[in-house]
């Protein structure tokens, strides 16, 4: 009998971190070109969740007639869709409302700080007030886990994809690895992964700028290679008896669609910053406003297109936390508002892509914290962001990668 | 209910919840450090002082505690409850103060904002360990028996019902004639929109207070709010009760609170502190460690919280985990925001204005259908939270603004002493 393990607790580990990447993106934004320490950010992640559950589940806000005029009730990712466009209107409605009256008045960070409390307060109980304070979910198809149990044997590796299905256990496929096959493989997989690292970080210089960081390309490519390996070289059905050792690790294609969209948000806003002249505009901003100002930035162009692109981020967070936990509330915002400006911190406030791989590192932390730690200390699973806050802090105040 | 006991509570409410706010602006208005995890040291306060004094072997309580510190107090010398009641209070204190110490040598060196969301963390921290560690303080359950000092003593009587009255009633009409005295003595001197102000607040009391009974032909409860002090059903002769006793003695904290802070910010201490929050390279470069200083304000702040949280402990006679969230450090900030910044009486004022908008629209839940309590509570604090935006937009110094200090230097050959700070703070005015 295969029992999960730590491959397991990475597994959801990664997912955790996606949805707090996506958070800490948003926010490192906003913290870093808007200079606001957005306290507000978890509710605007949490208004993101109900947005979406307006167009997928109205019946669950008593307030609402059971289906929306014009939309009706409509599928998750429809609403999800309609939940991050509505998140990034309402986000650039707090710009205009709040955040640019106080910016023009030159008001300092601890006022922004304060500000932004004022706002989270107001967003919360709007949610208590419309949707009230139980635990919901989305109207979805349920979606089952599927098990990856993977066989060490005298044979090699074997891995076999089980599913509860009423009740029984029932294999649907199982592969095998020879150990010399395992290890070309894994072979393949380092070499390509270095090879690419090495082509792409060829000809480095002051003023070569990568879309995609050469370290982040080649880790991509190694795991790309990988896993079409793997499903290429599938010949063996393996053997599973007397395994040395073995290990589960449960996920289902609802945890794959998280990591995947987290990661296109952050190419997409990776291609912003880095290709268009939005981009280039907004990264002045955030090293020298007034500079940026001189140079005919329009600033208030800028900030509304962060805080656009910010609330985006949130929404998208807020449905994918909301999907993954299958439970909306309106504190769930809150709970993740701690790890994500962990995260932000983390990562140095400058760097979105310090904070999003700082989010990951905190929500692998997490779970690999909850795997590793006695029962009864599980339940402190989001102190454990907190510790490693800390102690980062105490080392490098000016956070991991400092001013990216 | 009468008005007079609902004023009463408000009142100790609002002692109370003051000294919590004036620990806060110890660290806030005069220092400039955002602590966002000031409902940490109020727990810690109320904990504390309360195991220290509860009787050993409580039933339903799995804790550390049982200490009776009044008890082993009281069988030494006459009179040593009260001392050992005030030990644990100071133990509270100092535990708070200590746990303020631990929080802010690592976190004080930090930016401002990181300094913000570090405290909130470990106060949510904090907060999880009391509710999950049942060996510790009783876990979720709580603590149920709070010791309140001199609690065997009330309802005092002077002597006959007409005695009690006499006395105990005249004391009280005179706080409302000296209450008025100084009202109007504060207005003389104040501009015409802030008369005005006064005018109206003052009417408004007057019209609830008085008039409200007057007009109702209700002259037994026109006369209990008259004598606030005097309850005619304590006791066979009527007296003075617990409650208005208790009202009393948060008062007294309270000022001492207030009197002690006070003398800080008037020190030479304050100064630098002011210096520190305004522009810290400057007092550093006068050779101050401004780094201990924040660490002293940080623990002074701390330990008025505690003492806070001793007083909140016997005014709800219940203390658990859930209730110190976040919520009520939020509070404590909107609270200072809406008095004025770096002003003490302006913090106890913004207290009083915030409860009443918390508590006096209780009333509304009388004519609002049972099932929108959820809605209602939702809707005052999304008040609460515009009114915190549109003070900091409108008037960001607050009510009644920065306070003056008695800086002890001769105006004729001396700079004045804000010429150190710079610039003024929080959204800088106009």
């Amino acid at each position: 009998m295969v029992s999960a393990g730590l491959l397991d607790a990475l597994a959801t580990g990664l997912v955790t971190g996606s949805i707090i990447a996506a958070g800490a993106l948003g926010l490192s934004l906003i913290y870093s070109i808007a200079e606001v320490p957005n306290f507000a950010h978890g509710d605007m992640i949490t208004i993101g969740a109900y947005l979406a559950l307006v167009f997928n589940k109205p019946a669950a806000i008593p307030f609402l007639p059971d289906s929306v005029p014009l939309v009706g009730t409509t599928s998750l990712a429809v609403a999800g869709v309609l939940a991050v466009g509505l998140g990034a209107t309402f986000s650039a409605g707090y710009e205009l409302a709040v955040f640019r009256r106080f910016r023009r008045k030159d008001a300092d960070l601890i006022t922004m700080v304060i500000v932004s409390l004022g706002l989270a307060l107001i967003l919360r109980n709007a949610v208590l007030f419309l949707a009230g304070s139980k635990n919901v979910s989305y109207a979805t198809e349920p979606v089952r886990d599927v098990f990856w149990d993977a066989y060490l044997t005298g044979f090699g590796l074997t891995i076999q994809l089980t599913q509860r299905q009423a009740g029984d256990i029932v294999t649907l496929a199982q592969w095998g690895y020879a150990w010399w096959l395992a290890a070309a493989i894994l072979a393949a997989t380092v070499g390509v992964g270095y090879a690419v690292y090495r082509e792409r970080s060829a000809g480095e210089g002051f003023d070569v700028v990568h879309l995609v960081d050469p370290r982040v390309l080649g880790v991509g490519a190694g795991l790309a290679t990988l896993l079409l390996c793997a499903y290429l070289l599938r010949f063996h059905s393996g053997v599973v008896a007397d395994p040395l050792a073995s290990t589960r690790v449960g996920t289902s294609w609802k945890d794959g669609t998280v990591v995947v969209l987290t990661a296109l948000a952050m190419l997409a806003l990776n291609v912003l910053l880095k290709t268009t002249k939005l981009g280039k505009s907004m990264r002045a901003t955030a090293d020298n406003l007034d500079l940026a100002e001189v140079r005919g930035v329009d600033v208030d162009r800028v900030q509304l297109v962060v805080w656009v692109v910010a609330g985006l981020l949130a929404a998208l967070a807020g449905v994918l936390a909301g999907w993954s936990a299958s439970n909306v509330n309106p504190n769930m915002g809150f709970s993740l508002l701690l790890p994500v400006f962990a995260a932000v911190i983390m990562g140095g406030i400058r760097s979105p892509y310090g904070s999003a791989l700082a989010g990951l590192i905190i929500g692998l932390s997490m779970d690999l914290g909850v795997y590793f730690l006695p029962p009864s200390l599980a339940v402190y699973r989001e102190a454990i962001a907190f510790v490693i806050l800390i102690a980062v802090l105490l080392v490098r105040p000016e956070g991991l990668w400092g001013d990216v | 209910m009468a008005l007079a006991d609902f004023l009463i509570t408000l009142l100790t409410f609002v002692a109370v919840y003051g000294l919590f706010g004036i620990g806060l602006n110890v660290k806030y208005g005069f220092t400039g450090l955002v602590d966002f995890g000031h409902i940490a040291y109020f727990m810690i306060g109320a904990y504390v002082t309360v195991v220290l004094t509860m009787p050993a072997s409580v039933q339903g309580y799995g804790g550390i505690g049982g200490f009776d510190l009044p008890g082993l107090f009281g069988a030494l010398f006459p009179g040593g409850a009260l001392v050992g009641w005030f030990v644990g209070i100071a133990c509270g204190m100092g535990a708070a103060a200590v746990v303020s110490l631990l929080v802010g040598v690592p976190t004080l060196r930090l930016r401002e904002d990181y300094l913000a969301i570090t405290a909130l963390g470990i106060a949510t921290i904090l907060t999880a360990v009391f509710e999950n560690e049942e060996w510790l303080f009783n876990g979720p359950f709580g603590v149920r028996s709070v010791y309140e000092p001199l609690a065997g003593v009330f309802p005092v009587s002077l002597g006959s019902f007409t005695l009690n009255m006499v006395v105990l009633g005249g004391l009280s009409v005179l706080t409302f004639v000296v209450g008025a005295f100084l009202l109007i003595q504060y207005a003389r001197d104040a501009d015409v929109r802030t008369q005005a102000l006064i005018g109206v607040a003052t009417a408004v009391f007057v019209l609830w207070y008085f008039v409200q009974p007057l007009l109702g032909g209700d002259m037994v409860e026109l006369q209990r709010n008259l004598m606030w002090l005097f309850d005619p059903t304590a006791g066979p002769e009527g007296g003075l009760d617990y409650d208005r006793f208790f009202l009393l003695f948060s008062t007294a904290l309270l000022a001492a609170g207030y009197w002690w802070v006070e003398r800080t910010v008037n020190s030479p201490y304050g100064r630098v502190l002011r210096a520190v929050r305004d522009d810290e390279d400057v007092p550093k470069a006068l050779g101050k460690a401004t780094y201990r200083y924040k660490i002293q304000a940080m623990m002074v702040g701390s330990a008025l919280a505690g003492a806070a949280g001793a007083l909140y402990a016997i005014q709800l006679g219940f203390i658990s985990p859930g209730q110190f969230g976040s919520t009520l450090t939020f509070f404590a900030f909107t609270a200072v925001i809406i008095g004025g910044t770096a002003n003490n009486a302006g913090v106890l004022l913004g207290t009083a204005v915030f409860w009443i908008i918390n508590s006096g629209t209780r009333f509304l839940n009388d004519f609002v259908p049972s099932e929108y309590s959820v809605q209602l509570a939702a809707a005052r604090l999304m008040l609460i939270g515009a009114l915190l935006i549109v003070i900091l937009y409108y008037r960001p110094e607050g009510l009644l603004g920065e306070q003056e200090y008695d800086v002890g230097v001769d105006d004729g050959d001396a700079p004045p002493d804000r010429a150190v700070g710079g610039v003024a703070r929080g959204g800088d005015g106009d």
